[in-house]
């Protein structure tokens, strides 16, 4: 019973062999076709998108919440004035408990006034009631499972190839699903053009050998950035997933952020 | 063929309107697409040039030191090195365009913007209650911004 | 420095807590229109489950209310891109939505789950419908009228048996394809905030079919509605008996849907995951009104007593008093869903992705999602449905016996009502 089941196997790895030889050449040349659309981008010249992967980390534990980022970012991208940011800096104070309550700490107060733009007032406790405190600049996350590019209905927000998800102004109908899809409140809709709109890493800059500007201006290097595809081990970021142990925000929803957190606590959403 | 004809008439009628309706529909589509969508993603090729294609507003330290060299090397010899210049000049591309163009004037707030003490701030960031530090306005009576470690 | 902080402060003073700075707008991104939206499309679907009842289970009781079912169904579906429209921040780019439709939105789909629903499943069957209709009256009517059925026949004036026999055929075939449509009619909608992972209020499996349930509750309130309005208008008499069945089915599609919105809210006090205790404090405090009294009291608890009382009591509460109890229970069921649809889609955002805040929103008159708007695209409906019923539901047919709603059924014998 052994030979018709060695034939059969032998007819079929024939089969397998001849049906590869005649599909690789054609699957070189699809791939090749993939790789010339890549090249011929309309990206500015000399920017091939699949030749970088941009990274941002943050490393709360260096931010002074001057609030230099927001202002840049405002100012860079003409984000309008108001309740509107690409980026913020949110402050987390946590107090002491009540003495004799048995309680490990006392209450997280959180605000970002005007996002931080013009710096932070006095906190809303004394200072001695003050346990910890700390700054934490937001951003659009990057998300490796974006649950706002998977909701746009048509296809006007996106997984660019080199890492920035974007927003394609003069297709967005407007419609919000996106920004009510983002679990960290990092898109808005213009009051100006009506559209969605969000922290694009600044990828006018980027793709011109620039830094994004919050991480141009910020005086202390909270915000680290780089590509990937390119970033040696003396890289600050490189150096960065190096030295620290990171977290990601709202690691439950599965988005699987590609912004990690130093620095920060359990109170932190 | 006549199996097609022998349909009841009423049903004839609705499978052709529903075939102009389906094939208005992909005619269409075909014609209403943008041109380069789909060239990476399900998303209009084009975007990326797009939105790479904004000006800046922002001109970066490099910038600044192709014709401000020296102040350049001066700050990066003291602490304030990590500091952008535009993060108190102001932004820089239209001066870096047309040098007529001024800057952003300096004012008090840009110092104690980032020095007023906050406990929310780490500890090794120096860091002074303004008002007891200093009753004026002027931070640059004491204090040399570009050499800032140079306090006398 | 300090008094640049303040005086920003100060202009949003209306949330409470930490709100992410993006959520501290004046209005919440999805306003009145989006409540709209799914109450529309909820009394569409529901209407025309009330409609596949006669067809597919053979509820013969409600033939009186078929046709107008139908076109109940079909004014609000008319209207019910309205609002979708009017929201979008370029409106006069919606087509791209049925040209590159991202089939990973369920937003998406709606271009041709709404082509299809309106096409495809109402329209034909409400032609397979009067088809007969139409090639009589046609014959008979004059001037535009008689243009327009004469264009609504297709051209074709075949009324033999066969003929006929065929469109009923038809007609309870797409009943049958209707139902699982309606149900991804709304079902979508409910769908759209069942997957928002990012929102607790929102993000739920069970959001779908609340949403399903509730549009079926409310579309049976609306045809018992519309139902005695057109009566009461052309002062004829409701036939009680199709009335009777219709309260039945309303008051236990009620019960399911009350059930099912009750094991909504047991599961989330039960489980009282990240966020209950912010989500309880906004329902409390900024849903008290639309909640507990417009949504559970009103719309629910009252009607369902007053529906369970008539079920239990019917032979002995007088027909008079059973008319307006139904009418009563069917208005207060259109106000709680309505209420319902309110709840969620507002209540979403009433607090903040933080978890930390919550804001309040005071709607206003004026604007694109002020109390005329939403009055507006509420009558909108109604008159086209006015229009509707003066040309498909007259009182005086050209020269055709059809149509009346209130043709009273032969009187039948107690073995012939299989009807439950």
């Amino acid at each position: 019973m052994k030979r018709p089941v060695t034939r059969r196997k032998l007819l079929g790895g024939v089969a397998a062999a001849l049906a590869g030889a005649i599909l690789a050449p054609a699957a070189r040349a699809a791939k090749a076709a993939v790789r010339k659309v890549f090249v011929s981008s309309d990206a500015p010249k000399g920017y091939h998108p699949g030749d970088h992967q941009w990274a941002m980390a943050i490393d709360a534990g260096r931010c002074i919440g001057c609030g230099l980022c927001v202002e840049a970012c405002k100012k860079e991208n003409n984000v309008p004035e108001g309740p509107y940011f690409r980026t913020w800096i949110e402050r987390y104070v946590i107090t002491r408990p009540q003495p004799g309550s048995g309680e490990s700490r006392g209450p997280a107060h959180v605000d970002s006034p005007n996002g931080g733009m013009r710096g932070f007032p006095e906190p809303p406790v004394p200072k001695e009631e003050i346990q910890h405190a700390f700054f934490v600049p937001k951003l659009c996350n990057l998300c490796r499972h974006s649950p706002c590019v998977q909701v746009c209905p048509v296809g006007a927000t996106f997984d660019a190839p080199d890492g920035a998800v974007l927003i394609d102004p003069k297709y967005c109908i407007g419609c919000g699903f996106c920004i009510q899809a983002c679990p960290y409140g990092c898109r808005f809709m213009s009051p100006v053009t009506h559209t969605a709109e969000k922290c694009t890493l600044c990828y006018h800059r980027i793709t011109r050998g620039l830094r994004p500007a919050c991480v141009e201006v910020c005086p202390t290097e909270a915000r680290v950035f780089g590509d990937l595809k390119h970033a040696g081990p003396s890289d600050p970021i490189r150096q960065f997933y190096e030295r620290n142990k990171v977290q990601t925000l709202k690691p439950h929803l599965g988005t699987e952020p590609r912004v990690f957190y130093a620095g920060i606590d359990k109170e932190v959403r | 063929m006549n199996r097609f004809l022998r349909l009841p008439p009423q049903i004839l009628r609705l499978v052709l309107l529903a075939l102009g309706i389906v094939g208005s529909y992909a005619v269409a589509r075909h014609f209403l697409t943008p041109p380069s969508f789909g060239e990476y993603g399900f998303y209009r090729g084009a975007a990326l040039g797009e939105v790479a294609a904004r000006p800046a507003v922002l001109a970066g330290r490099e910038a600044c030191a192709e014709c401000h060299a020296d102040q350049v090397t001066q700050v990066a010899a003291f602490s304030h090195k990590g500091l952008s210049c535009e993060g108190c000049h102001g932004a820089g591309q239209v001066h870096a365009d047309n040098p007529d163009v001024a800057m952003e004037k300096l004012h008090y707030s840009h110092c104690v913007r980032c020095h007023e003490a906050n406990p929310a701030r780490p500890k090794w960031h120096k860091q002074v209650v303004a008002k007891d530090h200093y009753p004026g306005d002027k931070c640059t009576e004491c204090h040399v911004p570009h050499a800032p470690s140079e306090v006398p | 420095m300090n008094e640049a902080t303040n005086v920003v402060l100060e202009l949003l003073p209306h949330f409470e807590g930490y709100v992410y700075p993006n959520e501290a707008t004046p209005q919440p991104l999805w306003s009145v229109l989006i409540v709209l939206y799914p109450y529309i499309t909820g009394l569409v679907a529901g209407a025309f489950i009330m409609a596949s009842l006669v067809r597919v289970f053979n509820v013969r009781a409600l033939e009186p209310v078929y046709r107008l079912s139908l076109l109940t169904a079909f004014a609000f579906l008319l209207c019910a891109p309205l609002p979708l429209l009017f929201h979008l921040g370029q409106p006069q780019r919606s087509f791209q939505v049925m040209i590159t439709p991202h089939l990973t939105s369920p937003m998406a789909i709606f271009g041709f789950v709404y082509a299809w629903y309106l096409m495809a499943v109402l329209l034909l069957e409400l032609w397979f419908d009067y088809r007969r209709d139409f090639v009589e009256w046609s014959r008979r009517a004059g001037g535009w009228k008689g243009l327009l059925y004469r264009v609504l026949t297709v051209g074709v004036d075949d009324v033999s048996e066969a003929s006929v026999d065929l469109d009923r055929r038809m007609g309870h075939l797409l009943s049958v394809v209707g139902i699982p449509s309606a149900f991804l009619l709304h079902g979508y909608v409910g769908f759209i905030f069942g997957s928002v992972k990012a929102n607790p209020w929102w993000g739920n499996v069970l959001m779908p079919i609340i949403f399903i349930l509730s549009a079926i509750v409310s579309g049976i309130a609306l045809c018992v509605f519309n139902y005695q309005v057109l009566m009461w208008v052309r002062r004829r008499t409701t036939d009680i008996r199709c009335l009777d069945v219709m309260g039945m089915f309303l008051f236990y599609a009620l019960v399911v849907d009350a059930g099912v919105e009750a094991l909504d809210w047991i599961h989330r006090v039960y489980s009282a995951e990240e966020g209950f205790q912010m989500m309880h404090q906004m329902a409390n405090e900024k849903l008290f009104y639309t909640l507990n009294l417009g949504q559970a009291l009103l719309g629910t608890l009252v009607p369902a007593l007053l529906l369970g009382t008539l079920q239990l009591l019917r032979r002995h509460i007088p027909e008079l008093a059973r008319r307006r109890i139904y009418f009563a229970s069917a208005v207060l069921i259109l106000v709680g869903v309505l209420a319902m649809r309110w709840n969620v889609v507002i209540g979403g955002q009433l607090f903040s992705k933080s978890l930390r805040g919550v804001m309040s929103y005071k709607m206003e008159f004026a604007g694109m999602e002020g109390w005329f708007m939403g009055a507006f695209l509420l009558m909108l409906p109604f008159v086209i449905l006015t229009v509707l019923i003066r040309l498909f539901l007259p009182e005086h047919p050209p020269g055709g016996k059809t149509g009346l709603p209130d043709a009273a059924p032969p009187p039948r014998l107690a073995s012939q009502t299989g009807a439950p």
